[in-house]
């Protein structure tokens, strides 16, 4: 019991204390998550939105291949980008592997259907009388799609924020395809994971609580957003 | 002025809506009648570019709506209110904004159609209500304002009224007679037959999706005479006591379940009492028999198949009908 209290507590001493190796995972975590939530967003939720407004052939196929998606194992996402960014691979001349923006590639591919599933089944349960009000007033193609997702604004802001949960909280592929290198492409999850086998207990706390804070910080976020807008 | 031509409307293998022919000119008030599932919703969404029929023609003023682009531009001309209509999160200033907007009305300009169209339906005082604190009949009232606010030149209704009590009905049908008299097309759809009746110019009654002849159950136009309380009227040669303190030419209504069936004269309150004979007797199969007497003018009655086979009723059965004087709705 004395280990594990004793680590929690050196642990929040250590992220509090500007340690530079949490520091240097804190930032590398949330660029990635913030750059790979933005571009998988920017593509997942056109697709979604698409998926969940119009009526085409193959639609359910769609819907269940997004939703195999969802549950992909990150391990081998991971292990798919690495066969292609490797220097052998097909696109091995782009030299991406082992850096930051290769955890990028990665992350992309596995939070992209976590924002299309989740904004078509935002924009499926929104009343059909929004669009047709919209067309009806006279709104144009964008204007009306733009007033469909201004009525699903909070499940779509939802989708944002497991999209980057997701991210933020990825360890699989972000390990195969960054390589855990020190402040290079060591973020919060691969640094809890080393640190865990190197037995030491209280740094891999250090890294955990500070995920935990981001975590906890932009739902706070999310919070006070909709308490704002509620009406 | 919009036509329809041979359209013809599937949900799954259902037919839905089949309509050979259909124009709504400019200047005219549209009623449209029937049951619940009649098509008349289909249709209104039809008519407003909202939902495109699997076959048919639809043109407006001469020119045929193909393409898509025709469509979205044809839209801009036509407005639709839905029976449970939809505001926009927020107040009803951004909501009646909202199509003003789209169409690129200055500000001044936006302004002062927002705020005579609430005038117009007595609303001015919802102005900056948010969205959320407004009943049903408040609802439908701005749906109706932020359409008029658009002066469009195809006002459709779905149900206008359904929400709204005596004041706020008459208050809107007032509104619609202003837009028609300023040349706005207008079709409403209503399943109640006296509105329909009274504040249109032409009756369109659907069922299951076909326009079928229009028979207003026990409508009539008849004329006032001066005074107060009761009074008589003529319908033909048959006369008839209502109690109303209004004069002049006037609508009369009465409900095929407010008369009472006898074979024979017999003394009650009722002070109406006329004999006529059975020329029509269907079953709708749902525990009611419609019968239509001929009484001088036609009367459609309302009774249960206990009734009728209690009383021997057939065609061609000689009976009296009673009714009485309150039960004889004036308008």
């Amino acid at each position: 019991m004395d280990f594990f209290s004793e680590g929690l507590k050196r642990g929040a001493e250590l992220a509090l204390s500007g340690n530079p190796d949490v520091i240097a995972a804190t930032l590398l975590s949330f660029r990635v998550a913030v750059v790979s939530t933005i571009v998988a967003c920017a593509i997942g939720i056109p697709v979604g939105f698409y998926i969940g407004t119009n009526q085409f052939f193959g639609k359910r196929a769609a819907l269940t291949l997004l939703n195999t998606m969802l549950a992909f194992p990150t391990v081998v996402v991971g292990l798919i980008i690495w066969g292609l960014l490797t220097r052998s691979g097909p696109l091995g001349g782009l030299g991406l592997l082992y850096t930051w923006w290769a955890i990028v590639l990665a992350e992309i591919v596995l939070a992209a259907p976590v924002a299309a599933a989740l904004t078509a089944a935002a924009v499926q349960g929104i009343d059909p009388r929004v669009r047709r009000t919209a067309m009806t007033l006279g709104a144009g193609f964008f204007r009306t799609h733009w007033t469909v997702a201004r009525e699903a604004r909070y499940a779509l802001l939802a989708a944002v924020v497991v999209a980057f949960g997701r991210v933020l909280a990825e360890v699989g592929a972000a390990m195969i395809v960054g390589g855990n290198i020190r402040s290079h492409t060591r973020t919060l999850t691969t640094a809890v994971t080393l640190a865990t086998s190197q037995g030491d207990f209280a740094l891999a706390m250090a890294f955990g609580f500070v995920l935990i804070a981001l975590a906890l910080t932009v739902n706070v976020l999310l919070q006070l957003f909709q308490g704002r807008g509620d009406d | 002025m919009i036509d329809l031509k041979g359209i013809d409307h599937k949900y799954g293998s259902n037919t839905v809506l089949g309509i050979e022919s259909l124009t709504l000119k400019p200047g005219t008030i549209t009623g449209l009648v029937g049951p619940n599932g009649s098509g008349k919703s289909t249709l209104l969404r039809i008519l407003a570019l909202l939902e495109r029929p699997d076959n048919g023609e639809i043109s407006i003023d001469g020119t045929p709506i193909v393409t898509s682009a025709q469509r979205r531009r044809s839209r801009r001309g036509i407005t639709l209110v839905e029976q449970r209509p939809f505001l926009f999160a927020g107040d009803v200033r951004s909501n009646m904004a909202y199509g003003l907007q789209r169409r690129r009305i200055d500000k001044g300009e936006a302004e002062k159609r927002i705020l005579e169209s609430l005038e117009t339906l007595g609303i001015t005082h919802l102005l900056e209500r948010r969205v959320k604190a407004l009943s049903e009949g408040e609802r439908q009232q701005v749906a109706i304002a932020r359409a008029v606010s658009l002066e469009p030149d195809i006002l459709l209704l779905d149900e206008p009224t359904s929400a709204a009590d005596r004041r706020a009905t008459n208050v809107i049908y007032t509104a619609l007679e202003s837009q028609r008299s300023k040349g706005v097309t207008i079709c409403f759809a209503s399943h109640e037959l006296e509105n329909a009746y009274r504040f249109s110019n032409n009756l369109l009654s659907l069922a299951h999706g076909r326009i079928v002849p229009t028979t207003p159950e026990n409508i009539f136009r008849v004329d006032l005479p001066n005074g107060h309380g009761s009074k008589t009227v003529q319908l033909n040669e048959l006369s008839i006591q209502v109690v109303t303190e209004k004069e002049g030419p006037a609508t009369i209504a009465i409900s095929p379940d407010d008369f009472l069936v006898s074979t024979e004269p017999f003394q009650s309150s009722a002070r109406n009492q006329f004999p006529g004979r059975v020329t029509s007797l269907s079953d709708d199969g749902h525990d009611r028999v419609t019968l239509v007497v001929n009484a001088g003018p036609e009367f459609v009655v309302r009774l249960t198949p206990t009734a009728v086979k209690d009383l021997s009723i057939s065609l061609g059965s000689e009976v009296f009908l009673s009714v009485k004087a309150v039960a004889v709705r004036v308008h």
